[in-house]
C-alpha cells in the first residue's frame, strides 16, 4: 500500500457519502507536488458521492501543496485550514468547496473518544439511571485537573 | 481612560485617539486592524514637529469620520494660524485625507510629517506590544512605503501612499507645503493591506477587498436602513435605540474568505470576527426586522460545522463553530482559533435558529436545504454533547488553549457556587438544557413538516418531555426555590443564583408552577440592578459589580429573558425589564454596550460602563430588537403574524411598520397602556 495520501483517496468514495451534505457538488483538483515533479487527483462530489481519479482536469477548486504537508491532512496529524491560514497551501477557485470537503479528513492518529475518557476517569455508572445527588449541594473543593 | 475614536467596515475598523492619532499604548488596541491583524500600529501626525489639539470630531458614519485639529498643545485660548482635518474612511481601504488650511495674511511655510509603522500584531497581542515571530521590514518603493511581515510562507504587507508627492522614508512621509495666504493644501494618504499567496493567484486576495467606495457604502446603508420595518414611538429613547442597532448591524457584516455571503462580525475591538453564539443570538433577535442575517448565519455555520475528533479544537462531528480566526498564530498553531468549537450552546442554537427563520420567513427550501447540518448537529446532542451518557448537554475542555467555560459565560470563574467555590468537570450548565429541549421540540416540528419523517418526529418530542421531566427534578432548589446553575460531573448541583435560569423561560422548559419564583428572583433585587439583570445575583460570593460574567449586566441575556417572561405571561415584569434595558441605552446613546456594570440604580445615577466592554456588540446592537418583539407580543402562525402589545405607559404609542415575512409586509401598533409599580 502507499503513502498516506493514497490510502485516503483510495478509501474515499466509500467513506464520503456518510460524512458529506447530501447538497454538496462540484470538483477539487489536489496538486500535489513532490521532487520537482506535480501528482494529481481530481474529485468529483455529486449529492454527497464522490468520483476520484488522477487526471489534471479542469475543477471549481485547486487546491496546492506539498505531497508530505498532504501525507499529514491525509493521516489526520495536520490541519488542511491552518496550513492554508500561513499559506502552505494555495486555494485557487470556491473555498467553500474546500470547507466541504473538510469533512472526509480523518482524526489525528491516536484520538480518544471524549465520552470514554470522561466516563473512565469519573469511574461513575452513567446513564440515565445514575442516581443524582440533588437537593444539598457538595462540590469539589479544587478544581479537578485537566489531562 | 483615554478617549478613543473608531470607525469600522465589517471586520477591519480603526482605533485612535481623539487627535486621529495612533499611538501603541498597553491599555487599547490602537491601530488599523483588518482580519484579526494590525495593519497600522504607528500613525502619527505633527506640523513644524508638533503634535496637534483636537478641537473637534465628527462621527459621520460608522465607516467615516473627521477630525479638527490646531498645532500645539490644548490651551485655554486657542488662535491659531494653522489648522487642519484629517477626513477618514473605511471601505477595503483605509484613507485619509489631509488638509492643511493657513489663516495668516501672509504665505507660509510648513512641515507636515506623517510618521507610520507597524508590528502586525495579532489583536489578541495588540495591547502587550509582544514582537511577533517573523521578519519586519519597511521598505521605500516608488514613493511608497511598504510594511512587510513574513513568517514561513506567510506574509502580510501594508501599502501607504500619497497622492501629493512627499519625501518618502522608511519610517513615514515628509511634505514640505508652502501656502499662500488663507491657502490650503490637501493630500489623501491610502494604506491598503495585501496578503500575497504562497505561489501565483489565491483566494486570499480576494482579502483586498477592494470594497465598494463611500457613495456604494452610503447607498447599501440607506438600502440597508430602508428595507427594515420603520419605528415611531413615543419614546425618543428607543427610537434612538432601534436605529443605531439597526445601523451597527449593518457596520458589523463583512465578507468572509468565503464570498457567497456577509458575516456578522461579532463585537469591537476584541471581536471583530465571526462568533457562532453571538451570530446566532443577533439573527435571532434581528429576525422580525433584517432576516437576511439569520440565513447567512445558518449557510455560514452549516458550512463550517465540525466534522472529525480534535481534541486541539475542541471539535466532534455535528459540532457547531465557537468561533474564526484569521490571524497567522491560527496557522501556527499557537492557539486553536482558526477554527475553534469549544461551545456547548451553538449547536442547539442553530437548530432553534433554523426552526425560528423558516417560521418567521417561509423559506422551507432552507429547512430542506440543511436537513443534513441540522440532523448531524441533533445527533450531536445526543452522542458527544451528552458526556455522561445522561440525556443532558455537558462540556469539558480538551484543548489546552480552549475555554474552561463552553456557554455564553465562557469566563473561567463564571460557573460557580453560591459560596465562590469551583465545580469538577464536566459540567452541565442549566440554560444548556434549556436549548437543548427546545432544539429537540422545533427539529419535531421541522422533521414532520420538511423532512417527511414523522417517526423521527415523535421520538424528539419524547425526549424532549422526558428531558424537561428529569431537568425539573435534578436541577431545582427545593430550599431557595430556583433552578441551580449548573450540574458538576458527580451530579452536584451548582448552587450559584445567575442570570441563566431566565433563559430555560424562553426555552419553554420551565415548570408552569415554578415559573413564578423563578421570576420573582429575576425581578428581586439580588438579580435585578434596576437597569437589568445581574449575570450574578449580589450576595453571592463572587459577585462584583464589574465583574465580566460575576455581576455585569449583559444585554443579549437579558433580551432572551425579556422574550421567556413574555412568553410564561409575566407581562408586567416583560415590560418592567424591557423599559429598563430602553433606559439603560439612552445613557449609551443608543448604543447597548457588550455589558455594563451591575451597580444598584439607587447608588449610581446612571449605568457604569465596563471598562473593555466592545461596542458595537452585534447582539447587543440586536437587544433593542428582541424587546420590541415582546413588547408588541409578536408571533408568527403559520401564514399570520399575531400582535399582542404588552406597553409600559412610558412608552406611549409604538408602530412598527412593514414587517417582513412569510405574509409580505404587515404593521404592528400598541398603546402603551401597563402600568409599571415600583416595588
Amino acid at each position: 500500500m502507499g503513502s498516506p495520501t493514497d490510502e485516503f483517496f483510495t478509501g474515499l468514495e466509500d467513506r464520503a457519502p456518510e460524512l458529506l451534505p447530501t447538497t454538496a457538488r462540484g470538483t477539487i483538483r489536489f496538486d500535489l507536488d513532490e521532487d520537482g515533479h506535480t501528482g494529481y487527483w481530481f474529485v468529483a462530489i455529486n449529492r454527497g458521492n464522490v468520483l476520484v481519479s488522477r487526471e489534471n482536469r479542469e475543477a471549481d477548486c485547486v487546491v496546492r501543496t506539498k505531497k508530505s504537508l498532504f501525507d499529514e491532512f491525509a493521516s489526520g496529524a495536520a490541519h488542511i485550514l491552518s496550513a492554508f491560514n500561513r499559506n502552505d497551501v494555495t486555494v485557487q477557485g470556491s473555498l467553500p468547496l474546500l470547507l466541504t470537503f473538510r469533512r472526509v479528513f480523518p482524526s489525528p492518529p491516536g484520538t480518544r473518544d471524549p465520552r470514554e475518557r470522561v466516563r473512565a476517569r469519573l469511574g461513575v455508572r452513567t446513564g440515565p439511571g445514575r442516581r443524582l445527588r440533588t437537593g444539598r449541594p457538595g462540590r469539589l473543593e479544587r478544581q479537578e485537573t485537566q489531562q | 481612560m483615554k478617549e478613543l475614536v473608531s470607525i469600522l467596515d465589517g471586520n477591519t475598523f480603526v482605533i485612535s485617539d481623539v487627535q486621529g492619532d495612533i499611538d501603541p499604548s498597553p491599555d487599547y488596541p490602537s491601530g488599523l486592524f483588518a482580519w484579526d491583524t494590525r495593519l497600522i500600529s504607528k500613525w502619527v501626525l505633527t506640523i513644524d514637529g508638533e503634535r496637534l489639539t483636537p478641537l473637534s470630531v465628527d462621527d459621520l458614519q460608522y465607516f467615516e469620520n473627521r477630525f479638527f485639529l490646531v498645532p500645539g498643545e490644548p490651551t485655554h485660548y486657542i488662535d491659531a494660524k494653522t489648522s487642519v482635518i484629517r477626513h477618514r474612511t473605511l471601505g477595503g481601504l483605509f484613507e485619509e485625507r489631509l488638509t492643511v488650511l493657513n489663516h495668516r495674511n501672509e504665505p507660509t511655510v510648513l512641515t507636515v510629517r506623517m510618521e507610520v509603522a507597524s508590528d502586525f500584531a495579532d489583536v489578541f497581542d495588540a495591547r502587550g506590544g509582544k514582537p511577533r515571530p517573523g521578519q519586519l521590514r519597511q521598505i521605500v518603493d516608488h514613493g511608497r512605503l511598504k510594511l512587510c511581515h513574513q513568517r514561513g510562507h506567510h506574509r502580510v504587507e501594508t501599502i501607504v501612499t500619497s497622492t501629493e508627492p512627499g519625501e518618502v522614508d522608511e519610517s513615514g512621509f515628509t511634505f514640505r507645503v508652502e501656502l499662500d495666504a488663507h491657502g490650503q493644501w490637501s493630500t489623501t494618504l491610502r494604506a491598503v493591506a495585501v496578503f500575497p499567496g504562497a505561489q501565483g493567484h489565491d483566494v486570499r486576495e480576494n482579502l483586498l477587498g477592494y470594497r465598494p467606495d463611500r457613495p456604494e457604502l452610503r447607498r447599501e446603508l440607506a438600502e440597508w436602513v430602508a428595507a427594515a420595518p420603520q419605528l415611531t414611538c413615543g419614546s425618543k429613547v428607543l427610537d434612538n435605540a432601534y436605529r443605531r442597532g439597526l445601523v451597527d448591524l449593518a457596520a458589523l457584516q463583512y465578507t468572509g474568505l468565503t464570498s457567497q455571503f456577509k458575516l456578522t462580525a461579532t463585537g469591537l475591538p476584541w471581536y471583530m470576527t465571526l462568533f457562532g453564539r453571538h451570530s446566532l443570538i443577533a439573527s435571532y433577535q434581528a429576525l422580525p426586522f433584517v432576516p437576511g442575517i439569520a440565513r447567512n448565519t445558518l449557510l455560514c455555520l452549516a458550512l463550517m460545522q465540525g466534522s472529525r475528533i480534535d481534541d486541539f479544537r475542541d471539535e466532534e462531528p455535528g459540532k457547531i463553530l465557537h468561533e474564526v480566526r484569521y490571524g497567522e498564530p491560527g496557522g501556527f498553531e499557537e492557539q486553536p482559533r482558526t477554527l475553534y468549537y469549544g461551545a456547548a450552546d451553538t449547536t442547539p442554537l442553530f437548530v432553534i435558529l433554523l426552526d425560528e427563520y423558516e417560521r418567521w420567513t417561509g423559506d422551507a427550501e432552507m429547512v430542506r436545504r440543511l436537513e443534513f447540518e441540522a440532523r448531524a448537529a441533533l445527533t450531536w446532542l445526543d452522542t458527544y454533547g451528552d458526556l455522561m451518557g445522561d440525556g443532558y448537554l455537558w462540556y469539558e475542555r480538551r484543548s489546552p488553549a480552549g475555554l474552561e467555560n463552553q456557554g455564553w459565560k465562557d469566563s473561567a470563574e463564571a460557573i460557580i457556587h453560591s459560596d465562590g467555590a469551583l465545580p469538577g468537570h464536566p459540567r452541565a450548565t442549566c440554560e444548556l438544557q434549556g436549548y437543548k429541549y427546545d432544539a429537540k421540540v422545533r427539529a419535531a416540528r421541522l422533521a414532520r413538516e420538511f423532512w417527511n419523517d414523522p417517526r423521527y418526529a415523535d421520538r424528539l418530542i419524547r425526549e424532549a418531555e422526558a428531558l424537561k421531566i428529569r431537568f425539573n427534578r435534578d436541577f431545582w432548589i427545593e430550599d431557595g426555590e430556583y433552578y441551580a446553575l449548573a450540574l458538576d460531573g458527580e451530579g452536584n448541583q451548582v448552587d450559584a443564583l445567575a442570570s441563566n435560569m431566565g433563559h430555560l423561560l424562553w426555552s419553554g422548559i420551565v415548570d408552569e408552577d415554578r415559573a413564578e419564583p423563578v421570576v420573582r428572583h429575576l425581578l428581586g433585587d439580588r438579580l435585578f440592578s434596576g437597569w437589568g439583570v445581574r449575570s450574578l445575583a449580589r450576595g453571592q460570593r463572587r459577585y462584583n459589580p464589574v465583574g465580566y460574567q460575576n455581576g455585569g449586566v449583559w444585554p443579549a441575556d437579558n433580551s432572551l429573558i425579556v422574550l421567556g417572561l413574555r412568553r410564561y405571561g409575566f407581562d408586567e415584569s416583560m415590560a418592567r425589564l424591557a423599559y429598563a434595558m430602553i433606559e439603560a441605552s439612552g445613557q449609551f446613546d443608543g448604543r447597548l454596550p457588550e455589558l455594563f456594570a451591575g451597580y444598584d440604580r439607587k447608588v449610581t445615577r446612571r449605568p457604569v460602563q465596563y471598562p473593555r466592554a466592545c461596542y458595537p456588540f452585534c447582539s447587543s446592537a440586536g437587544t433593542p430588537m428582541a424587546l420590541l418583539r415582546a413588547l408588541l407580543g409578536l408571533q408568527p402562525h403559520e401564514e399570520h403574524l399575531t400582535i399582542v402589545p404588552a406597553i409600559p405607559e412610558q412608552l406611549g404609542r409604538i408602530e412598527l411598520v412593514g414587517i417582513p415575512g412569510r405574509w409580505g409586509r404587515i404593521d404592528a401598533f400598541g398603546h402603551g397602556r401597563l402600568r409599571l409599580f415600583n416595588e
